[in-house]
Order: structure tokens, then C-alpha cells, then sequence
């Protein structure tokens, strides 16, 4: 293509002598070997040298501008509602009710506006009034807020727009007002790239889809929910240039915990009412979610019941305390799926203790006339740490080959447009090279190739599984007495169960030495099923052994263990 | 439209703070280490993009330290994206990590050809100011090594006149050796044109050929009136100068190049001044003079022996102190310790007139513990004696003449009773020398 474009233009290059020229981003000629750039543009094509100088050349139409024509004037918030349609696009595809996107994302996003005043209000801050309103916030004075006219946001981009008298006219950025916005982000609550995430979480929370916060983050890194290819969103006639760059760009995928407090801010600041109420029929809940997650780790089925109870005898399953309610003083929304993780951890530490011991010596040959097999710890643990070592590299590979930069590079400033533009052709050239000599295929487009699974192992008989399956296997946890059947294991550990004051954070690094190495290794395999921090699935088994102990019914004492505590390292506060 | 102001900021911040503490404090940082995690106190997080890009490096160095080439490249083609952040200092020393580990692929992959290397490195070299000299040489090299000398001395004769910034210690260093390799490189065409006989375009090429003749000339004149090691040059200078009958010239530069002071000590130099002179037969004074000079520089070097013989050869009277030091001096070395002719070389020395013979004591007696220990000890013997017969004689010859009973001490030691023939014909030989 390139030759069609520098036709006929043979000039030995300046630098570098050789013959190989091509088409810049901006139209310009440039060396192939040497990326030296001539004066020479793409416009100059139709002007042959021989024709004379007295000869007007004219021509019909100029390419080179006919695309800064179309090129609209937008503000940042309509950016993010592109970011948003196209997130709630995407997660639509892969299941999700269409009612998620139409009625509770829209509705969501409308609610935001208004409430932090960009749009569907009498008095909607544009640019000018923005100012304006910021240097009033400053002073003191939430009241006055003076305005401009506006005109109220519709799906597509507005046509003829008249620019607030009061913005500059030396455009630093793409939008109109993303200096502006950037002054005010954090005082006005303005929306983030993570925020989009925590958007469409509560909208998925609303609408009660078995999709939790942790596989948002999954589907956001495997791309199939865009976040990191943002120009791929964006229409082109949309111009992102300079300061957008420091609202649009992403460098990282949020954590787990940055998202889930995005989510609690903006409930507050959208004024949300209670949530619908998580019962059991909803996959929210702790039951369905456990069912998952045992399938998921190859753990016994029979241990749902033993899930059941811890969850009932921990009265976690009541709907007030998994329902999220905004107006509440202290809203506090529950970590679903590490909480799951975090009952299955209690209720195996009820079953066969993991202090290293006990688990290890549990009764597996016994029983062997029955028909099922009888689970035991020590083949759980053989068939699942390979798998799980297998899975981590996988992860790691993946995590190392992420392409971070999206197709079009992001320009910071005029001067540095060249600058972008030469790096991003030095990068694909060395990469082209490099691919050639390798035969590597890019890995990116893996994501829209195969079907997404929520499952990351696959346990089975079949070719592909990860190792043999042991959910059908019969737990012997239990032993009859005197009528009574009682649980084989009478001891239970649990560390300080005193509540941190907020500040001090790094806890669990303190305390992972002296606990116990298959519980560590417990909450290694669940932190990394789901995408989160060692520390924050203990800190829930924490929670959940506190609700053991605040429970007013007397222990009843035909199956559950005594709570007999044998306490380990005290917290050090 | 390169990036020069903030790539000469990092750089001459380097060059202050390096110099002048007090005044520069502002610039001096903790250096960027890009291959270590953040710390964990403090405020200084990761991007998800650098953590990525850490740890793709970590596995491409694991895998470039076990030569798991092709894994190394495929993970280098991911890594090439960090050229395109934003941090300036990042960007930096990641141009230069993807230079050189893409460079080192590029060597150990199979299928790599010279275009690729040559589509690499002009790639690296335009990617910014900095390090366009040390590229260009290093292409040049490859290129020298590969034998595509045209190509070679046109990359570095468009670096030449390249300049960018402030003339620092480290570009003027790469100007020097670009220009050095520049004049080789002429002095290289030239000669391989001078070989191949020319066919048919006569005047034409008679006339570039002194073209690179001219050019080499000046460039390695310059070259080696500076301070240095410039063994290729000096020989390809000679050559040069002596294809043009320029005797005279070509002995200044010699032994400008061996004896002056401002040069580093350089053993090389004086067997080269000394081939020179061997070769256009100079008195044996000179050559004795020049290895005298190569002697007190390196005991060891094989030119002694030549030295000895000139010695004898000439002032067979006066100069035999001299020759038996110097003798002494070599088989002391002990990659000289086994060798025929040097020991042949004492022999003779040994076998001169009796008037020498409180000076062959005196330094017989300052050396025997070392020697008995080095050369003569039972274990060598036997080893020798079944082995290397020749050379046991030679020894045995030189021991008798430096006056010691070999019968007496040292073949008590070996073991008795062993009766094969190599035994019995030292011994043999010993008794009959004796008697």
C-alpha cells in the first residue's frame, strides 16, 4: 500500500541512502530504514516535478483535512457514556439480561448525571460554569452556581454546539473541558475509568446476574469487557488528544478492593434506595455461590451440607445482612464471592482442622466394601497442587504478554505527535521483525476465539480436564456415640478475633508465618481463583468466625464441634 | 523530532552529579532500577503495565541465561511495547535493555540473517540521540566480521559527521574509535583490491584505490599519534608505509609506539618494532636492544629464546651473564617448563667455557631450592624419564653440568625393584656419563 502512496518518489533518503519509503500517521513521508521524516507530505503527490511553475495545480478535495472537519467537539462525560455503552455491550453478549443494560445502566448513568450536575438538570455545568462553579466550591459557597446554557445530553452526540464563551481557544485536549475536569474530579465525584467498572457492578448487582466483582475483573483482563483498548470504543470521529489522556488512559486494571469502594462511593453519590433483596434463589447467595466454588476446586459435594450449616449457625444467610443498602449510616456491601470462598475455608477447617496434622492423618482407606470412594485430604491436595501450579504459570504468561497499548497512540501534546507516531512505528517494526524470525502469532485475539467458562479448572474423565474428579467421593467426618453422631474432629483454631481499628492494613503478613501451611495454602488457591489478595479472604474468614462467636443460641450439640478455641499469634497492634 | 531535550537532560544530569555534587543536588535520584519490584513502604505503587513489563523481563533473562533462545525472542516481542512509555527516564534505559538483549537474540537465533541484524540495529540507532554512536560501531563490527566492508565503512563514515548535544568524555571516546575504524576499514578495501589483480577498468580504479590509500594514511597517522592501544592500526599503518618503500617513517612510528611514555605498556609493541627491524635487517644491536626491552616488559615470551641466540651469537664472551639470566628467567615459567628447546638453549650456555663457572654457581645456588622442587622432583623424573626421554637426557645433562649428584639423592626416592627399560637406560646412561 505504501508504494501506491509514494509512488514515483525515488530520492535517495538523507541519512541513511536508501530507496524504502512510506506513509506516516500524519501524512508524511518517512525512510523505512532510518525513520528519518522529509517535508514531503502525501498532499504533494498529485505536484510532479515537471510540470512548470507557471501551471496552477488545484485540487478537488483535500485529503488531509477532510477528516479534522467531522471531527466533533464532545465533552468527557459523553466519552465515558461510549465507555459504558460498550461495556454494557459486552456484557450483554456474554449472558447477561438485556434489561441490565436498557433499563438499569441507563437509568444508573442518568441518576449520576443529575446528580452531579452534567446533565438532565435545569442548570447543567458546561464548561464556563464550571469554572465557575469550581472557584465557588472553593470559596465556600455550594449554592451559587452560575450557568450557562446547555442543552440536555441524548444518546448520540449533539450537532451544533456552541462552545461556552468562557473556553479557551487553545485546545489542550480532544474534549472540551477535560482540564476542567480533571481540577474537579475529585471534589464533584466525577467518573473515572475504574468507576465505569464500579458502575456496571452495581448495575449487575441490581439486577441480581451470578456475575460477581471478581469475574468483572476476570473478563476486563482477558478483554472481553473493553477497559484497556479505550480508542477501540470510542467513534472516530472523537479526537482524544492531550489532557484526555490523563482521564482515558489506563495503565493498570484496577484491584479488587479500589472497585469494590468505587461501588459503595458512587451508590452514595447516585442515591441509590435498598438493592433487591439477595435471597436464596438468587445466585448472590452464599449457598449457590459455595456450589460453584466447590465444583470449581474439586472439593466433595457432601460437603454442601456442612457449607449449610456453618452459613446457618453464622446466620448469614439472613437478607438483611447480604442485601446492600445505600442509605444505610454505614452501607456495607458484602463481598460475595470471597465471602463463599471464606465459608468453604470454615467449614473445611471445621471438617479436618488444617493445622498440618490432622488433615493428613484422617481415616482414607477405611470403608473400602462401599461403593463410593472416601475423600481424603492427602489426594485432594496431590491432584489439585499441580493443576493449580499449572493454572498460576498460565496466569503469569498471560499477565507478562498483555498488550497495553490500544491501536491508536494516545498524543499528549502537539509537539509530541510526531514523537508518538515514531515510536508506535519503531515498536511495530521491531515487533514485526522479531514475530517473523519466531513465527509468534500475537496473542491477543485469543479472548474472541474461545468461549469464555467461568470455570478455571476442569476436573473429569475427559482429555483436556485437569485431573480426575473427586466430587463424587463421600466425606467420613463423622463417627457415631452413645446414639449421637459427632464430628471426628473436636478442635477448632482460629486467630484474634479482635477487631483491627482502621488504620493498620498489612496485617496478614504479619501473621502468615506462624498460621498453619494448608491453611495458607487454602487461601493462596481461593485468592487466586478469584483475583484477589491472600489478606482479604482471610480477613472474611476473620468476619465469619466473629459471627460464630456473636451468636446467642446455645450451641446444639448433636453435630456441631465444641468451640473450644486453641488461640494462635495475637494481632500486633 | 527526537526526543533531545529530555533525553540530554537525563544524560547531563548523569555527566553533573557525577562531577559537581553541591550544586546538582536536585538531579541526583536513586538510580531507576527497572527489574526490581517497588518498595513496600511508601507510596510508590506499580502500574499494572510495569509490573507486567518487569516481570516479561525477568523471564526473557531467565530464559537468554539457560539459552532458551526462541522462548527468549517470543517473550522479547512482547517486551518491545515498553519503548512506548511515557515516564522519559523508563523509556530510556528500556531503549538501551532492548537494544542490547534484542542484539543477543538476534546472535543465537538460527534463522536470524545479516538483514535482520542490519534492520535492527538502523531501527535502534534512529530510536534515539544518545546511543546512535555506540550503535553504528557495533554494526560496524558485525558488518567487519561478516566481511561486508563497503557496507561497514559507509555506516561509519555517515557517523562520523554526526554530532548531537555537548561534546562529552563518552562521544568523544566513540568519535575516536569510529574514526580509527573508519581509516581500517579504508586501509582493509584498499588492501583487498591490491591483492585481487585488477582486470579491466585500469585508470579508474588505480585512482580510487589511492583514494583509500589517502584516506587510510591520515586517519591512522592521527590515530596513532594518540595515546593507546592501537595494535591493528599500527600494523595495517606499517603496511601500509611499507608498500610505499617508507622505511624510515614507519620505524618513527614504531618506536614512537613502543618507547614513548604517554602510551600504555604494551608488550606487542616491541615485537612488532622488532619484526620491523628483522625484517629489513637491521644490526643485530638494534634487535638485541629492542629485546632487551621486550624482556624486562614479559620474561616469558617466546622471542627470549631468539634473544638468547642473538646474544651468544654476538658477544659470545661478554654477554653470557645475560643469556643465562635470561634462560633461567624463561624456564622458570611453567609453560616453558617442559620445553625441548629451551632447555636445549641453557644446555648450551651451560656448555661454554669453564672461566663463567663461579657465576653459573652463584646463580645456581640462589635458585636450586625452587628449581629441585620445579623441575626435578622424583615424581617428574619418573614421568619424564618414561615419557619424554629426550628432554630427561637434556635435564640430566644440565644438572650434571650445574654440579649435582642425580644418582645419589634423587633416584634413592623412586621406587626399587622396577626393572623396565627407560630406568635402565637413565641409569645406564648416568654411570656411562660418570665414568
Amino acid at each position: 500500500m505504501d508504494e501506491y502512496l509514494t509512488e514515483g518518489y525515488s530520492e535517495p533518503c538523507g541519512r541513511c541512502a536508501a530507496v524504502d519509503w512510506g506513509v506516516s500517521g500524519e501524512e508524511q513521508f518517512f525512510c523505512k530504514k532510518c525513520h528519518n521524516v522529509i517535508e514531503r507530505t502525501r498532499d504533494m503527490v498529485g505536484e510532479c516535478s515537471h510540470f512548470s511553475n507557471n501551471n496552477k495545480v488545484s485540487y478537488i478535495a483535500k485529503p488531509k483535512n477532510a477528516a479534522m472537519e467531522f471531527a466533533q467537539e464532545w465533552m468527557v462525560c459523553e466519552g465515558f457514556q461510549f465507555v459504558l455503552k460498550q461495556q454494557a455491550d459486552a456484557l450483554v453478549s456474554l449472558g447477561v439480561c438485556l434489561q441490565f443494560k436498557t433499563d438499569v445502566m441507563w437509568n444508573f448513568w442518568k441518576r449520576y448525571l443529575q446528580n452531579t450536575r452534567q446533565a438532565f438538570v435545569n442548570n447543567p455545568v458546561s464548561t464556563a460554569g464550571f469554572s465557575a462553579y469550581l472557584n465557588s466550591e472553593s470559596e465556600g459557597e455550594p449554592e451559587s452556581v452560575p450557568f450557562c446554557e446547555g442543552t440536555s445530553l441524548t444518546g448520540s452526540p449533539s450537532e451544533g454546539r456552541k462552545p461556552a464563551s468562557g473556553c479557551s481557544n487553545d485546545r489542550r485536549s480532544g474534549s472540551l473541558d477535560a482540564s476542567l475536569y480533571l481540577k474537579g474530579k475529585k471534589s464533584c465525584n466525577l467518573m473515572t475509568m475504574p468507576r465505569t467498572l464500579a458502575l456496571c457492578y452495581l448495575a449487575l448487582l441490581w439486577v441480581r446476574e451470578a456475575i460477581t466483582l471478581a469475574d468483572l475483573l476476570r473478563l476486563v483482563k482477558e478483554r472481553r469487557v473493553p477497559y484497556l483498548n479505550i480508542h477501540d470504543c470510542l467513534p472516530k470521529d472523537m479526537n482524544l488528544f492531550g489532557q484526555d489522556s490523563k482521564i482515558f488512559r489506563v495503565d493498570s486494571i484496577p484491584s479488587y478492593s479500589k472497585v469494590h469502594e468505587e461501588a459503595v462511593d458512587l451508590a452514595k453519590v447516585i442515591k441509590l434506595p435498598a438493592f433487591p433483596t439477595v435471597s436464596q434463589d438468587c445466585l448472590l447467595h452464599p449457598i449457590p455461590l459455595t456450589v460453584r466454588y466447590l465444583l470449581e476446586s474439586n472439593l466433595p459435594d457432601g460437603l454442601l451440607v456442612w457449607v449449610h450449616k456453618v452459613i446457618d449457625e453464622a446466620s448469614m444467610g439472613a437478607d438483611s445482612f447480604l442485601t446492600f443498602d445505600p442509605v444505610k449510616k454505614k452501607p456495607a456491601l458484602v463481598c460475595y464471592d470471597i465471602q463463599a470462598a471464606a465459608v468453604i475455608i470454615v467449614t473445611m477447617k471445621l471438617l479436618f482442622k488444617l493445622d498440618d496434622r490432622v488433615e493428613w492423618t484422617s481415616p482414607g482407606k477405611a470403608g473400602s466394601e462401599k461403593k463410593k470412594k472416601v475423600f481424603n485430604v492427602e489426594r485432594w491436595y496431590k491432584i489439585m497442587q499441580p493443576a493449580f501450579e499449572r493454572a498460576r504459570q498460565k496466569m503469569e504468561i498471560e499477565e507478562v504478554r498483555q498488550l497495553w497499548k490500544s491501536h491508536k497512540p494516545f498524543i499528549t501534546s502537539q509537539k509530541d505527535k510526531s514523537l508518538v507516531f515514531k515510536k508506535r512505528r519503531i515498536v511495530n517494526h521491531l515487533q514485526h521483525r522479531f514475530q517473523k524470525l519466531t513465527d509468534s502469532i500475537p496473542e491477543q485475539q485469543v479472548s474472541t476465539t474461545t468461549s469464555f467458562s467461568s470455570f478455571q479448572f476442569h476436573w473429569g474423565k475427559e482429555p483436556g480436564s485437569d485431573g480426575p474428579s473427586l466430587h463424587q467421593h463421600r466425606l467420613n467426618c463423622t463417627f457415631k456415640k452413645k446414639g449421637f453422631k459427632r464430628l471426628t474432629n473436636r478442635k477448632y483454631w482460629h486467630t484474634v478475633l479482635n477487631r483491627c481499628p482502621p488504620t493498620c492494613s498489612h496485617h496478614f503478613s504479619d501473621s502468615e508465618p506462624s498460621l498453619p501451611r494448608m491453611y495458607v495454602w487454602l487461601l493462596d488457591l481461593f485468592s487466586f481463583l478469584l483475583g484477589v489478595s491472600q489478606g482479604q479472604v482471610h480477613k472474611e474468614v476473620l468476619n465469619i468466625e466473629r459471627c460464630f462467636k456473636k451468636r446467642k443460641r446455645p450451641p446444639v450439640p448433636k453435630s456441631t464441634p465444641p468451640r473450644a478455641a486453641t488461640k494462635k499469634t495475637p494481632c500486633p497492634s | 523530532m527526537d526526543d533531545i531535550e529530555a533525553e540530554l537532560n537525563i544524560s547531563a544530569a548523569h555527566f553533573d552529579s557525577a562531577g559537581n555534587e553541591t550544586t546538582n543536588e536536585e538531579f541526583i535520584k536513586n538510580p531507576l532500577l527497572i527489574e526490581a519490584p517497588p518498595k513496600s513502604y511508601g507510596n510508590s505503587r506499580e502500574t499494572g503495565f510495569h509490573r507486567s513489563s518487569r516481570k516479561c523481563l525477568k523471564i526473557i533473562r531467565d530464559a537468554m541465561l539457560h539459552h532458551n533462545w526462541q522462548t527468549a525472542a517470543e517473550y522479547f516481542t512482547s517486551y518491545i511495547q515498553t519503548l512506548e512509555d511515557t515516564t522519559v527516564q523508563r523509556a530510556l534505559l528500556t531503549r538501551d535493555v532492548i537494544w542490547r538483549l534484542g542484539t543477543e537474540i538476534l546472535h543465537h537465533l538460527p534463522n536470524a540473517s545479516i538483514d535482520d541484524f542490519n534492520a535492527v540495529y538502523e531501527i535502534m540507532k534512529n530510536a534515539g540521540v544518545s546511543n546512535f554512536a555506540k550503535i553504528c560501531l557495533e554494526q560496524a563490527y558485525h558488518l567487519l566480521l561478516n566481511g561486508e566492508f563497503d557496507e561497514a565503512k559507509r555506516q561509519l563514515s555517515s557517523a562520523r559527521h554526526w554530532r548531537y548535544g555537548k561534546r562529552t568524555d563518552a562521544q568523544s571516546l566513540e568519535m575516536k574509535l569510529i574514526n580509527a575504524y573508519c581509516g581500517f576499514l579504508d586501509y582493509i578495501i584498499w588492501s583487498k583490491n591490491i591483492s585481487t589483480p585488477s582486470e579491466t577498468e585500469d585508470v579508474r580504479s588505480l585512482h580510487e584505490i589511492s583514494k583509500y590509500f589517502r584516506q587510510a594514511s591520515v586517519t591512522l597517522s592521527e590515530i596513532i599519534k594518540q595515546p593507546g592501544i592501537w595494535d591493528p592500526f599500527v600494523l595495517s599503518y606499517i603496511t601500509m608505509l611499507e608498500h610505499n618503500h617508507n622505511i624510515d617513517e614507519a620505524l618513527k612510528v614504531l618506536q614512537n609506539y613502543a618507547y614513548n611514555k604517554e602510551f600504555p605498556s604494551n608488550p606487542n609493541a616491541h615485537v612488532y618494532l622488532y619484526q620491523f627491524l628483522k625484517r629489513h635487517n637491521a644490526p643485530p644491536a638494534a634487535l638485541i636492544s629492542s629485546l632487551r626491552v621486550l624482556h624486562s616488559v614479559v620474561p616469558s615470551h617466546k622471542l627470549m629464546l631468539d634473544f638468547c641466540s642473538l646474544l651468544l651469537k654476538e658477544h659470545p664472551e661478554t654477554a653470557i651473564k645475560e643469556a643465562l639470566l635470561v634462560c633461567m628467567d624463561l624456564l622458570e615459567y611453567s609453560s616453558w617448563k617442559c620445553d625441548r628447546d629451551a632447555w636445549k638453549c641453557l644446555l648450551k650456555i651451560l656448555q661454554r667455557p669453564k672461566n663463567e663457572h663461579n657465576l653459573v654457581k652463584e646463580e645456581w645456588a640462589a635458585r636450586r631450592s625452587l628449581w629441585m622442587a620445579f623441575h626435578f622432583r622424583p615424581y617428574i623424573i619418573k614421568m619424564e624419564s618414561q615419557k619424554d626421554v629426550r628432554l630427561w637426557r637434556i635435564k640430566e645433562r644440565v644438572l650434571k653440568l650445574l654440579g649435582e649428584d642425580l644418582h645419589a639423592e634423587d633416584f634413592r626416592k623412586s621406587p626399587s625393584g622396577r626393572r623396565d627399560r627407560h630406568h635402565n637406560a637413565s641409569e645406564d646412561y648416568v654411570n656411562g656419563s660418570e665414568s
